[in-house]
């Protein structure tokens, strides 16, 4: 049995948020889709306790807070550190995949040029998650 | 006859008669005056006997106590009689013997011997009579001998002698006649002038080298006598100031006492040293010495050695390393121009002081004084060291410091050099943060390139899913030429992002990926065109005898995927071939990647290592490829360059250092 995920998506560019909430949709899944277009709003939504997400896809290049910062800061948090990150970036920059998992990630996901193929690796992103055991709020 | 004549003859009578008693008279008295004469006579006598037994007795004391030997012997040379002495001298056991003295003689001498013994006789004595003989106990012996004939009522009956044993004295005469004689050679031909003149100023010895440094044309023994002091008046011409020679010559001899190393200077360029010293022996004045000495090549050794001395003074005073002198307690002793320069402190401000308590920074005192113990200890060494000069400032220092010997090798104090680097040093200082600054631009250029690579690629993801939904939500409504046109659009997107992969790939090669290790390049190739991709017509044969360079792998990894994609991508032929060898030149490994494509002109074999430039426009090929090839052949210190035929293939040289 498979999971139904809340998903906090954590990206400025409108069009990816409308990549996943359009991959989501035409993969006919049920997860829930937070969205918070920076890390400032992104902490906004993480202060309800009773209602975090069960992952979190992040963008690293985001004005403000950026990725690295927002990961920091998240798993120096004793309740938030549970939720699994997983990077979702254009950025293929070997400096920032191994700060990223000095400071704990969950997964890098490069993103494709082709429409068809981010569509295939969120199929098995979302897929992966949804069979794994997270932690029960 | 009358009485008369009677009478007369009477008278005659009786005065006879009268004169002959007065004659008898006279007798007696006369007689009895010589009874009382032979009385006396007989008296002295036996007293002069009395006298004589007591001389014999005496002389026979004498005889036999007399020191040296003593010998009668009769008229024929036969022993009468001899003392102890004579008897040792002579080697005889006792005097009773029977003894020719003749037969102590050597033949040779028999007439010398006869002729001296006649002028004994004649004479009655012979004096200073020297003679060899061989004694009876068969040593031979230089004898002296004083003899005199004993007479017997005034004819010669003996002789007798006193004998004196001077062979000894006659080795120590030679001797000293030997040891004179070389003096005298000596002082002949000694090396310096030598006159030796008696109160009076005459020569009572003088030797050749005195002739020949006044140019004196006569013999040293010929001088002998003659007048210094007018000798000398016609000598001063010999000098560069006659007049000063001579008086000075005229104090000398005024005070008569020792003068010594007076130099004088002849007209012919020579320099003489002249000494003066009054003999005096036993409180007597022997005379007074004068030596002279040619010293000109003395002088003029010692005038080279100045100027020498000079010259490297000259050298050390301005050459551009500071120098100091110091002593065992690190006193300053001698500091040079330079090094007063440095310090800004003057040479008298310096001297006696200790440079370790003035110069250095406090930071660097410890330093300097461990670097001074090891000085005492004989060691050598340089370090930098850090002064304040007098104005205060900051100068950095390069010190090389040695100990310094005395004559008999022991150290007696420190020689340092120092050179001021301050301006090298900041060059240092300027080059190590100019390092650093370029270390952080280039990785902020990195940064940068990621930074501009992700804001390029992120809209090119978009404008690819906005078509893509755009084909799939207006399906039906398309016609076959709008979809053909987004696919145009969609392969556009690809080379674009592939040009800017690449484009990050190229300023990514400098960048350092950690450090270079041992790499099998066999191994590497091997499992690389394992992962290519490569087409089916095409086979790459790769050299079983690749080497093992030292590399960064992931770099190297990428110069073969490079060339062989880029072989792969030009070869027109229906089986195509791509080989891969190396072979050790040395210092480098020169690697060759061979294909049969379609060749290279040689007008673009420069051209084609130059970023964005592509020899055939293609939907895969973004131009940059060779000149990451070229970036990191030349990160691993090679070289690159190709031969190629156009139509038949090309063949990619590089080389990798080891």
């Amino acid at each position: 049995m498979t999971n139904i995920l809340k998903i906090l998506l954590i990206e400025d560019d409108m069009i990816e948020i409308m990549k996943l909430n359009r991959t989501v949709s035409s993969l006919k899944l049920n997860h829930k889709i937070i969205e918070a277009n920076n890390g400032e709003d992104a902490l906004k939504i993480l202060e309800k306790k009773e209602d975090l997400p069960d992952i979190i896809l992040l963008d690293l290049n985001m004005p403000k807070i950026n990725g690295i910062e927002f990961l920091s800061i998240l798993k120096k948090d004793e309740v938030l550190k549970y939720i699994p990150t997983i990077i979702l970036t254009t950025s293929s920059n070997q400096k920032d995949l191994l700060e990223c998992y000095k400071i704990g990630i969950a997964g890098y996901v490069l993103k494709p040029l082709k429409y068809e193929e981010y569509v295939s690796k969120i199929e098995k992103l979302l897929a992966y998650w949804s069979i794994n055991e997270l932690k029960k709020i | 006859m009358s009485q008369e004549k009677i009478d007369i003859l009477q008278r005659a009578l009786d005065r006879e008669k009268a004169a002959r008693k007065q004659a008898e008279s006279i007798l007696e008295q006369k007689a009895a005056q010589l009874y009382e004469t032979n009385q006396r006579l007989e008296k002295s006598y036996s007293e002069l006997e009395m006298l004589l037994t007591k001389k014999d007795s005496q002389l026979q004391g004498v005889f036999e106590n007399i020191v040296d030997a003593y010998l009668i012997m009769d008229l024929f040379g036969n022993i009468l009689k001899m003392n102890d002495a004579a008897l040792r001298l002579f080697g005889f056991e006792n005097d009773k013997v029977d003894f020719n003295l003749m037969k102590m003689v050597s033949p040779n001498d028999y007439e010398r011997v006869a002729n001296s013994f006649k002028e004994l006789l004649n004479d009655g004595v012979l004096t200073n009579f020297e003679i060899k003989i061989t004694t009876n106990d068969n040593i031979e012996k230089l004898i002296h001998i004083n003899a005199s004939i004993i007479y017997d009522n005034g004819i010669a009956v003996a002789a007798q002698g006193i004998i004196r044993d001077i062979t000894k004295n006659k080795e120590a005469e030679e001797k000293l006649i030997e040891s004179e004689n070389r003096l005298a050679t000596l002082i002949l031909n000694l090396d310096s002038g030598v006159v030796l003149e008696d109160e009076n100023r005459k020569i009572i010895l003088t030797n050749k080298k005195f002739t020949e440094l006044f140019n004196i044309d006569a013999s040293p023994t010929e001088l002998i006598g003659m007048d210094c002091k007018e000798a000398s008046e016609q000598n001063s011409v010999l000098f560069k100031n006659p007049d000063a020679f001579l008086s000075r010559m005229r104090e000398i001899e005024h005070k008569k006492q020792t003068v010594l190393a007076d130099e004088l200077e002849m007209i012919d360029g020579k320099v003489l040293e002249r000494n003066y010293m009054p003999i005096v022996i036993d409180q007597q004045s022997k005379g007074f010495l004068w030596t002279f000495k040619d010293i000109t090549t003395n002088i003029s050794y010692e005038r080279t050695l100045k100027a020498e001395k000079q010259k490297y003074y000259n050298i050390i005073s301005n050459i551009n390393l500071g120098l100091l002198e110091l002593d065992l307690d690190d006193k300053i002793l001698m500091v040079n121009k330079s090094f007063a320069a440095m310090t800004g402190y003057s040479e008298k401000e310096l001297i006696g002081v200790k440079g370790k308590e003035l110069l250095p920074i406090n930071d660097d005192r410890e330093l300097m004084a461990e670097q001074a113990k090891n000085r005492k200890k004989g060691r050598t060494d340089s370090y930098e060291l850090r002064i304040n000069n007098k104005k205060g400032e900051l100068r950095h220092w390069l010190i090389s410091g040695a100990p310094n010997y005395d004559l008999e090798g022991k150290i007696i104090g420190s020689i340092g050099v120092n050179l001021d680097i301050t301006e090298f040093k900041n060059l240092e200082i300027q080059k190590e943060s100019l390092l650093k600054e370029l270390e952080k631009s280039n990785n902020d250029l990195q940064e940068y390139a990621h930074i501009v690579s992700h804001d390029l690629k992120s809209p090119l993801r978009s404008i690819n899913a906005l078509f893509s939904w755009l084909k799939e939500d207006n399906a039906s409504k398309l016609d076959g030429v709008s979809i053909q046109t987004i696919d145009l659009i969609e392969k556009t997107l690809e080379k674009m992002d592939q040009l800017i992969t690449d484009i990050l790939d190229y300023s990514s090669v400098g960048s350092d990926d950690g450090e270079k290790i041992e790499i099998h390049t066999n191994d590497l190739l091997i499992d690389l065109v394992k992962v290519l991709y490569i087409p089916e017509h095409i086979s790459v044969e790769i050299a079983s005898t690749l080497p093992i360079i030292f590399g960064h792998k992931t770099k190297l990894q990428q110069l073969f995927q490079n060339l062989i994609s880029n072989s792969v991508k030009f070869i027109d032929k229906e089986k195509g071939i791509i080989n891969i060898a190396a072979e050790d030149q040395g210092e480098y490994y020169q690697f060759s990647v061979h294909d049969n494509g379609m060749g290279i002109e040689k007008q673009f074999h420069d051209k084609i290592f130059k970023v964005f430039h592509s020899l055939k426009k293609s939907k895969d090929s973004s131009g940059i490829g060779l000149s990451i090839v070229q970036k990191i052949v030349e990160l691993h210190q090679g070289k690159i360059w190709l031969e190629s035929e156009p139509g038949i293939g090309t063949t990619f040289f590089f080389t990798l250092k080891k």
